[in-house]
C-alpha cells in the first residue's frame, strides 16, 4: 500500500515538472492548444453542417451520431493525454537517442516514468470540445435516464481509453525493433479513432466485422450504444454482448503491457 | 538583412539559362520524394483506409438519393478519391519547411543563391508536388478506380480544364503555405499559427466535405476566401458540377487568387527579409 502511494506520488512529481516545463513557453502552448482544437472543431463541424441537407447518416440522427463521436473523441483525446509517452514517435525519440537507458538507470518504475514523459496539456481544449459533443449527444439521443446509461457510458469510455492505450503500447514497443513498421499501427489508431466515431452499420459487411471480431473496437462504443438506443445488435450478438463490450478495452491493455515487457528485455540500448 | 541578392551578372543570360536554375532545383525535389519508397507505401495504405472510412459515410449521408446538390453518389466517391490523392502533392496537412529554414537561420544560405527566393521554393516545391503526385496520387485514384469505379473528365477541353486547375490550385495553395511561413520571420511560435491555417485550409478547401453540400450561408463566406481554389474548384471540375461558362470563370478565379497571393507573398517577404537577423557563427 505505502508502495503504490509512494508510486503515485513520485508520478505526481514528475507531471508536475511536465506541467512546469509546458507552461514555460506560453504563447507557443495557447497557440498550440488552439490550433489542435481547431482541427478536431473543423472535422466536427464539416460533418454537423451537413447533416441537416441530407436529414441524418444512415437512419442515425444528430443527437445520436454526437454520442457516438463524442464518446470516442473524448476517450481518444483523454488517452493521448495519459498515455503520450507510449506514443510511437516519442517513445522513439527515446530509443534512437539512447535516452530510453535512462529511464532503466532510476531508481522508479520504467512504466511509470514513461507514463509521465509526455504529458500533453495543450490537449486539454480538445476534451472540452469531445465532452461538449458528447453532451450534445446524451441530451439529444433518445437515452432512458438512469444508473444503467451512467455506467455503460462510463465503462465505454474507460474501455476505450484502454483499448487505444493498448494500441499505443504496442506501437511504442514496436519501435524497439523497427522504426518502418509504426506506420503500420496508425491505421489502426487513428484509423479506429475515426472508424468508431460513426455508426459502424454503415460500413461493408466484412470492414465491421474486422473491426468486430478480429480487432474488438466495436464492442467499446458502438454495441453499448445500440442497446441503450434500443437498437438490435448486428449478427445475432445476445444483448449481454453490449454490457460486457467495454471489457474488450482492458483485455487489450492486459496483453499490450506483457507485449512491451518481452520488448523491455529485448532492448539493448544504442550503445553510446 | 537589407538587401535582396542580385541576380547573376553575366554579359549574356539567355532566357533558357534563367529557366536552367529553377529547372534543374524542380527535378531535385521531384527525385527526393523517392527516397523512401517504403514510408510512401504505409502512407498510401493509411490514405486508403480513412478513404475508405469517408467513402462509407458519404455513400451513408446519400442513402437512396439519386443526387444531392449536384452531385451523384459516384461523384462522391470521385471527390473522395481526388482529395485523397492530392493530400500529399497539395501538402493539406501542413507544411512547414520554408518556416524550419527561417528559425534555424538556414534562409540566408537560400540568399545567397542567384534566383528569387520566392522563385527558388515555387520550383523546388513544384517538384515536389509532381513526385507526390506520381508516388502517391495516381496510386490512390488507380486504387479507387478498381475498388469503386471514378467518374473522368468526359473529353479534351474538361481535361485541359482540370489539368489547367490542377496547376491552379498548386500554385494557389503553395503560396498560401509560403504565405503562412513567412509568419516565422516575426514570431518564433509560428508552428501555432500554422496549424491555425491548416485547420481552416481543411475545412475551407473541401477537403473534409464537397463544399456544395454546406448551408448557403457558409458557402457565401468562403467564397470570399482563396481556400476553394485550393482545391475543391478542381474537383467540381473534374466531377463536372461546374461546366461550361462556369468553368472558366471558376478558373479565372482561381487565377486572380493566384496573383493575389503572388502579391501579398512578395509583399510579406520583403517586409520579413528587412526583419530578418541571423546570428553568425
Amino acid at each position: 500500500m505505502a508502495d503504490v502511494r509512494h508510486h503515485l506520488t513520485l508520478y505526481l512529481r514528475l507531471l508536475g515538472a511536465q506541467i512546469r516545463s509546458q507552461g514555460a513557453h506560453r504563447t507557443s502552448f495557447i497557440l498550440d492548444a488552439l490550433g489542435s482544437l481547431l482541427i478536431t472543431a473543423a472535422e466536427f463541424a464539416a460533418l454537423a453542417l451537413v447533416l441537416p441537407r441530407f436529414g441524418g447518416l444512415g437512419g442515425w440522427t444528430l443527437g445520436e451520431i454526437c454520442l457516438l463521436y463524442g464518446l470516442a473523441e473524448l476517450a481518444f483525446v483523454l488517452m493521448d493525454i495519459l498515455f503520450g509517452g507510449f506514443d510511437a514517435p516519442n517513445l522513439s525519440a527515446h530509443v534512437r537517442s539512447g535516452s530510453f537507458s535512462t529511464f532503466l538507470l532510476r531508481p522508479a518504475p520504467l512504466t511509470l516514468q514513461v507514463f509521465a514523459s509526455d504529458f500533453a496539456l495543450r490537449r486539454i481544449p480538445r476534451v472540452l470540445l469531445a465532452a461538449a459533443i458528447a453532451g450534445y449527444g446524451l441530451l439529444h439521443a433518445p437515452l432512458a435516464a438512469g444508473p444503467e446509461t451512467a455506467a455503460l457510458l462510463t465503462a465505454a469510455v474507460l474501455g476505450m481509453i484502454c483499448f487505444f492505450g493498448g494500441l499505443f503500447v504496442i506501437g511504442g514497443t514496436l519501435t524497439f525493433w523497427t522504426v518502418d513498421s509504426v506506420e503500420a499501427m496508425n491505421v489502426l489508431t487513428y484509423g479506429g479513432r475515426t472508424l468508431i466515431s460513426y455508426p459502424m452499420d454503415i460500413y461493408s459487411a466484412w470492414l465491421r466485422r474486422t473491426f468486430t471480431y478480429l480487432i474488438p473496437a466495436a464492442f467499446l462504443s458502438y454495441l453499448p450504444a445500440l442497446h441503450l438506443l434500443g437498437r438490435p445488435l448486428p449478427d445475432g450478438l445476445p444483448g449481454w454482448a453490449a454490457l460486457i463490450g467495454p471489457l474488450a478495452g482492458p483485455l487489450v491493455l492486459a496483453g499490450a503491457f506483457a507485449f512491451w515487457r518481452v520488448g523491455v528485455r529485448h532492448y539493448q540500448g544504442t550503445g553510446t | 538583412m537589407t538587401t535582396m541578392p542580385a541576380p547573376p551578372t553575366g554579359g549574356h543570360v539567355s532566357r533558357l539559362s534563367r529557366l536552367a536554375l529553377p529547372w534543374a532545383v524542380a527535378r531535385l525535389g521531384f527525385r527526393r520524394q523517392f527516397a523512401y519508397p517504403q514510408a510512401a507505401l504505409w502512407g498510401l495504405i493509411t490514405n486508403s483506409f480513412f478513404g475508405l472510412l469517408r467513402v462509407a459515410v458519404l455513400l451513408a449521408l446519400f442513402g437512396t438519393r439519386p443526387q444531392v446538390a449536384g452531385y451523384t453518389p459516384q461523384d462522391a466517391i470521385t471527390y473522395t478519391g481526388l482529395t485523397q490523392a492530392f493530400i500529399m502533392a497539395f501538402s493539406l496537412f501542413g507544411w512547414f519547411d520554408f518556416m524550419r529554414v527561417i528559425h534555424r537561420g538556414e534562409v540566408t544560405a537560400d540568399l545567397l543563391r542567384p534566383a528569387s527566393l520566392l522563385g527558388f521554393w515555387a520550383a523546388q516545391d513544384a517538384g515536389r508536388a509532381l513526385g507526390q503526385l506520381v508516388l502517391r496520387g495516381l496510386p490512390m485514384l488507380l486504387i479507387f478506380q478498381v475498388i469503386w469505379g471514378l467518374n473522368w473528365p468526359p473529353g479534351p477541353l474538361a481535361w485541359a480544364q482540370v489539368v489547367l486547375s490542377v496547376l491552379l490550385a498548386w500554385a494557389c495553395g503553395f503560396l498560401f503555405r509560403f504565405l503562412v511561413n513567412c509568419a516565422a520571420f516575426w514570431s518564433p511560435d509560428a508552428v501555432g499559427f500554422g496549424r491555425f491555417a491548416w485547420a481552416l485550409l481543411g475545412l475551407g478547401c473541401g477537403f473534409l466535405m464537397p463544399l456544395a453540400f454546406f448551408p448557403e450561408g457558409f458557402r457565401a463566406v468562403l467564397a470570399w476566401t482563396p481556400f476553394p481554389a485550393m482545391l475543391n474548384t478542381t474537383v467540381e471540375l473534374w466531377v463536372g458540377v461546374t461546366g461550361g461558362g462556369a468553368a472558366w470563370a471558376a478558373l479565372g478565379t482561381q487565377l486572380g487568387w493566384t496573383v493575389a497571393l503572388l502579391l501579398a507573398c512578395q509583399v510579406t517577404l520583403r517586409a520579413g527579409l528587412r526583419r530578418l537577423e541571423v546570428a553568425g557563427g
